[in-house]
């Protein structure tokens, strides 16, 4: 998804911008979508997934007397997508994530918003049910990308932007899967912190760095003054570029560390770079929606 | 400095540049504010130990530009000249002495430069200066300072005739007194004429040093004319083989047209005459003679009118003329007047003398022995008189003998015969001329005798009559006023047999006095009443030293007659007297001639004047450093990082400061731009087209500009007017009178054009133009309502402007008529007012029933309020730009239709209304 600059500029809240967001985030998922269908066929609802032993207390009319017939237990039918997932999505909205260098083509929050967007359409459209954590509750109309939107919209014009880095310590519920969309800038053990609150209940997810490329590659040499976005810090320093190996180690621990988090409560960690295709972190997550793999995280992208 | 023709004003500030190197550190350690950038990682990089702890410096680039801007701008206050004098040797004080007489005029401004620069040089260099002129010679001389003497040059200029050097030594002197150190610069005029010989002998005499600049031109001047037999001479002579060889001399009349031009070539010698071969009438208009392209007094020669050359007709009583010439009177007249008088005899023996003479409007009729008989003759010289001739007669046997009026006095018959045999008296010679007569000033030479004279009858006022008598006090030229004429009679004859007189240049002398009384109307009786006093002529005009007439300046003292010199300080050269009779003083004698100066033992630096005035380098430095500047400011935003400068900006913006760089340096190219006529103008001048004001609204110019082009192109099709291109107009700069119509929508909210723009419009309207403004507000102005902003807007415009009385345009008024039969007019809408200049009353005699009606022009402006050009518009495929309200075909047909009847009506003027009555002419034709 690419702006004019000047539009870019103008839209300096999220919510004037998401109206074009929705369209790209439908735009990618139908991509996303279509790639999946060719893929794997899947059909729809109807999929058998498996036969349980039938357990006192549930309802009589679960036995599938078909297969109870065969021995002398009786069985129930489970299909597949019967019992939705639940899908949380979050993303960071804070002040770090309004960053967007030359080198990207847009800003980190209109990355993670088109991300969370798509990624809850392609959820609703596969039968799920998305949800944006602390915002809605789980929705699975065909109408959620422009629900959330709302939701977003409105958040914004009650409580003003969000600076929070983390998502709210709201427990998402078993079985449920949780997205979490940020540049995750903050102290690891904050960082741990917010994701056993999330997972606490046994949710699963998946943590989605986002990641301007100016921040990867830094290109900084000569005597330069850093800003945080916020405004609060400011780092002078004559000689930018020999700082440059110091910062990447930095970085790379960092990552190591929050992966290391995920890890243990069992959940994925992939890195954006906001100059790469939306399409195709969303293609990965899609996969791992389908495939859960605890703890298996998406590496690539 | 440094052997640079390089000085400094100010060399003081130059000092400042020490401050550089105090500037080099405070540079070096406040390095340019650093590149900011934000980065949300931010957390990650505190804390990181940088392994370079050196402060930034400034790098050398900037450091260098910086302390380049510095240094700049210290040069430049020190006011640094390029190509001046301040090398020039010296220390003493410098007394620089200027010639200003009318040789040093030509080249004035190189002087005053020259003077300029050498003395403010010497002012720099701390010297005391002072300045002389040679026409000021008596004031003493005071030391300058630099202010003083800008403005002490600032109010030399040269004085119209040559002033006397020694008069300007007692003061060189008693500075020099003062100052025994004194440098001489002596920037003089390479003329001899004023002394310089004898000045120069002594300045080297009294001081240390004297250094004599002058041109090596020369100077060209104008020493007399001629106004011969055919042609007007003038004598031209030149100081300097240098000075310029060929030429060319004007004669202007009084009002200073040109009457005539004549080219010279000095060849090898210095003096030359000019020719001006013109007819006798455009000659004695002639009074200034001027050489081209020579500004000085000594450049001009001016004429009075006794230089006017007069027609003089010869008349004899003595019919043996033809046989012996030598003994007729005529032949001693035509001798003694052709020099300053075109003579005209009689020679048609078939008609009366007198009668055909006087045809030939002489101003003096001669009548040599000739008495005249009343009748046609007595008639014709009556009237001759009446008109101001001067009839001039001799005596002789047949005046003794005849009896007639015209006379100044009365005869006594016979004469007298002095010397004869049978005569007791020798012949009388001349006595001295009396101070009230018009010979006063001529030497009687004794040579000249009388022996025999008709004498006049002793009356009251024969005295005053009388212009010279014999030694024994017997007149011997009597004069008379008659009428507006003037009557001169020589008691003896022309020729020889009386008296020697006409052998003699006493008799050209007199003679020419004669003839230049005649068109001097009053000055005989001036003459007469002023009497021995004799006359005072004050100053009329006179002479600048550049050759310009002009008022006479205070201390101009008027002439007597009797002044016969050139011009000095107290008669400046000029023509002083009435208006009707003046006299004419020259900056140069009567052939005089122009002598190249010798200055003796003083060294001469010739051409030394011609040169390179100094330049100013604040005009480069000051640009320079404002560039620097802004390179500095770019390099400085692109350090930081602010705004991320990409190539071709960052080249637009080096262009941009180059540009402003520029304009601010050289203001003679910026003088140089004068572009008389515009591309544009010219084109416009060469075919007729139609015209918009660009108001500054784009939507409405494009409509202004689609509609008239729509309204062109119907025009050459259904009419023969086939006009170009409109054009845009922006009234307060393009000139407008090469259109005819002027449409001009009215925007309410936008600024009102510039003052310039109120005058255009009001010449164009005054000149026959069209105005056609169109308020556009039909849909919202209310009949009788308060006005709309448009409305008001063109109201405030139209202050000022001489707008003629309107009215609404009347159903019968020619606009509706001049092509297309109309009702009103008719544009996007169709119920605007449309108003015209107003129409004079219907005649209540004309019993015709006319059918449209016109003024006796085209109305200068039209107001309209339908919005014509929103009507008109169309995009390049024909379609309708706007709809029309009400709307349909025909409405459009009919707004083009208005259009067509307005451009017609613009263009042909009233002369419908009068084709209207075609038929009723053809009626009448035929009848």
């Amino acid at each position: 998804m690419t702006l004019p600059a000047s539009i870019r500029r103008d839209a300096v809240t999220l919510s004037a911008r998401l109206p074009s967001l929705i369209i790209a985030a439908r735009r990618v998922a139908q991509t996303v979508r279509h790639g999946v269908h060719g893929r794997r066929r899947a059909g729809s609802g109807e999929t058998f997934w498996q036969f349980r032993p039938f357990l006192s207390g549930e309802p009589s009319s679960r036995v599938d007397w078909r297969r109870s017939a065969r021995e002398e237990r009786a069985f129930v039918r489970e299909r597949e997508w019967e019992a939705a997932h639940t899908v949380w999505i979050w993303f960071d909205r804070s002040a770090s994530m309004q960053f967007g260098s030359s080198l990207a083509p847009v800003t980190k929050i209109d990355r993670a918003t088109l991300l969370a967007l798509a990624f809850a359409d392609l959820c609703v459209r596969g039968g799920e049910r998305a949800g944006l954590l602390g915002l809605t509750r789980p929705l699975a109309t065909p109408g959620v990308v422009e629900r959330f939107a709302e939701a977003i919209a409105t958040d914004e014009r009650l409580r003003g932007a969000s600076q929070a880095p983390l998502p709210p310590a709201l427990p998402a519920a078993t079985r449920s899967m949780v997205l979490m969309l940020g540049d995750f800038l903050s102290e690891p053990e904050d960082v741990a912190r917010a994701i056993q609150a999330v997972s606490a209940e046994g949710a699963i997810g998946e943590l989605v760095m986002i990641v301007d490329p100016i921040e990867e590659t830094y290109p900084f040499s000569g005597n330069t003054e850093f800003l945080d976005p916020a405004g609060a810090l400011t780092v002078l320093t004559p000689r930018a570029q020999n700082l440059r190996d110091a910062y990447l180690a930095r970085l790379a621990a960092h990552r190591e560390t929050i992966r290391a988090i995920c890890a243990r409560s069992g959940w994925g960690m992939s890195i954006h770079r906001t100059d790469a295709s939306p399409a195709e972190i969303l293609l990965a997550l899609r996969m791992r929606l389908s495939a859960p793999e605890p703890g298996a995280g998406l590496r690539s992208a | 400095m440094f052997g640079l023709p390089l000085a400094f004003a100010a060399p003081a500030v130059l000092a400042a540049l020490v401050g550089l190197v105090g500037l080099y550190f405070l540079l070096r350690v406040t390095p340019p504010s650093p590149r900011r950038a934000i980065f949300p990682p931010l957390r990650l990089l505190i804390g990181l130990d940088p392994t370079e702890t050196t402060p930034a410096r400034t790098p050398w680039p900037i450091l260098a530009l910086r302390l380049a801007i510095g240094a700049l701008i210290i040069l430049a206050m020190a006011e640094p000249l390029w190509n001046s004098f301040a090398a020039l040797s010296g220390s003493g004080p410098l007394l620089v002495v200027i010639d200003d007489g009318f040789a040093a005029a030509p080249a004035w401004d190189k002087r005053m430069d020259f003077a300029r620069e050498r003395a403010q040089a010497a002012a720099r260099g701390g010297r005391i200066v002072a300045i002389q002129t040679m026409s000021q010679g008596g004031q003493d001389v005071a030391p300058l300072d630099r202010a003083g003497i800008e403005g002490r040059l600032r109010s030399l200029s040269p004085v119209p005739y040559a002033p006397d050097r020694a008069a300007a030594l007692p003061a060189v002197e008693r500075f020099l007194a003062r100052e025994p150190n004194t440098d001489i610069l002596w920037i003089a005029d390479g003329v001899e004429v004023g002394g310089a010989r004898a000045f120069s002998a002594r300045l080297a005499s009294i001081a240390r040093s004297v250094e004599v600049v002058t041109d090596n031109r020369g100077a060209l001047a104008l020493a007399g004319a001629d106004n011969e037999a055919g042609a007007l001479t003038a004598q031209i002579t030149r100081s300097d083989a240098r000075a310029p060889a060929t030429g060319s001399v004007r004669a202007l009349d009084v009002q200073g047209r040109e009457v005539g031009r004549a080219a010279f070539d000095f060849g090898a010698n210095m003096t030359v005459d000019a020719r001006f071969d013109l007819p006798v009438e455009l000659r004695n208009d002639v009074t200034e003679l001027v050489i081209d392209a020579e500004r000085s007094a000594g450049a001009t020669w001016l004429i009075d009118e006794r230089s006017r050359r007069r027609r003089v007709a010869i008349a004899s009583g003595a019919s043996a003329d033809v046989a012996q010439p030598l003994l007729a009177p005529s032949y001693y007249l035509k001798r003694a007047l052709q020099p300053f008088a075109d003579i005209s005899e009689w020679h048609d023996s078939s008609s009366d003398p007198i009668v055909s003479l006087l045809d030939q409007k002489p101003s003096v009729l001669v009548l040599a022995d000739m008495s005249v008989a009343p009748g046609p003759e007595l008639d014709a010289i009556t009237q001759f008189l009446d008109n101001g001739g001067v009839l001039l007669r001799f005596a002789g046997t047949r005046l003794a003998a005849g009896d007639d009026t015209l006379t100044p006095t009365a005869l006594r018959r016979g004469g007298r015969l002095l010397g004869g045999a049978l005569s007791w008296e020798s012949p009388k010679h001349i006595a001295p001329f009396e101070a009230g007569s018009p010979f006063f000033g001529l030497a009687a030479p004794d040579e000249v005798t009388v022996s025999r004279q008709v004498l006049a009858e002793p009356e009251t006022g024969l005295a005053e009559k009388t212009w010279a008598r014999l030694a024994d006090g017997t007149p011997l030229v009597t004069a008379e006023r008659r009428g507006k004429g003037l009557i001169v009679l020589f008691h003896v004859t022309a020729d020889t047999t009386w008296s020697n007189l006409p052998l003699s240049g006493l008799f050209v002398d007199m003679l020419r006095r004669i003839v230049a009384e005649a068109d001097a109307p009053g000055q005989g009786a001036a003459k007469a009443k002023v009497g021995a006093h004799g006359t005072v002529r004050p100053p009329l005009r006179t002479l600048t030293g550049f050759g310009v007439l002009g008022p006479p300046p205070a201390q101009a003292e008027p002439i007597g007659d009797d002044f016969s010199g050139v011009g000095d300080p107290f008669h400046p050269p000029g023509f002083y007297g009435s208006r009707d009779s003046s006299r004419a003083v020259n900056a140069l004698a009567e052939g005089q001639a122009l002598a190249r100066a010798d200055y003796g033992p003083l060294t001469v630096h010739e051409g030394a004047l011609a040169i390179t005035p100094p330049i100013d380098l604040r005009r480069w430095l000051l640009p320079a450093a404002l560039v620097g500047l802004m390179i500095d400011a770019l390099v400085s935003i692109w350090l930081m990082g602010g705004a991320p400068l990409r190539r071709p900006k960052a080249l637009a913006a080096l262009a941009v400061a180059a540009a402003l760089g520029l304009v601010s340096v050289p203001h003679q190219l910026r003088a140089a731009e004068a572009a008389p006529i515009s591309d544009r103008d010219m084109d416009a001048a060469l075919s007729t087209r139609l015209a918009y004001v660009m108001t500054g609204d784009a939507t409405v110019d494009e409509t202004s500009k689609l509609g008239l082009t729509t309204l062109t192109r119907v025009l050459a099709s259904r009419t023969s007017a086939e006009l170009a291109e409109p054009v845009g107009l922006d009234p307060a700069r393009d000139e407008l009178a090469f259109y005819p119509l002027i449409y001009w929508p009215i925007v309410a909210g936008l600024p009102q054009p510039k003052p310039e723009a109120r005058t255009r419009i009001a010449a164009f309207m005054k000149n026959g133009g069209t105005l056609v403004f169109d308020t556009r507000d039909a849909l919202t102005a209310r009949p009788g309502g308060s006005p709309t902003s448009e409305a008001l807007w063109l109201r405030t415009l139209l202050e000022g402007v001489d707008v003629p009385e309107l009215e609404p345009v009347p159903h019968d008024h020619v606009l509706t008529k001049t092509f297309y039969l109309l009702d009103r007019m008719v544009g996007r809408t169709a119920i605007g007012q449309t108003w015209i200049e107003a129409l004079p009353p219907a005649d209540p005699n004309d019993r015709v029933q006319r059918p449209a009606r016109a003024g006796d022009s085209v109305s200068p402006i039209i107001i309209a309020s339908d919005d014509l050009a929103a009507a008109w518009a169309e995009d390049i495929d024909g379609r309708p730009l706007f709809p029309l309200i009400p709307g349909g075909a025909r409405q459009r047909e009919l707004a083009l239709r208005s259009g067509i009847n307005l451009v017609m009506y613009t263009l042909t003027g009233n002369y419908k209304a009068d084709q209207v009555h075609a038929k009723d002419i053809l009626e009448r034709l035929t009848r």
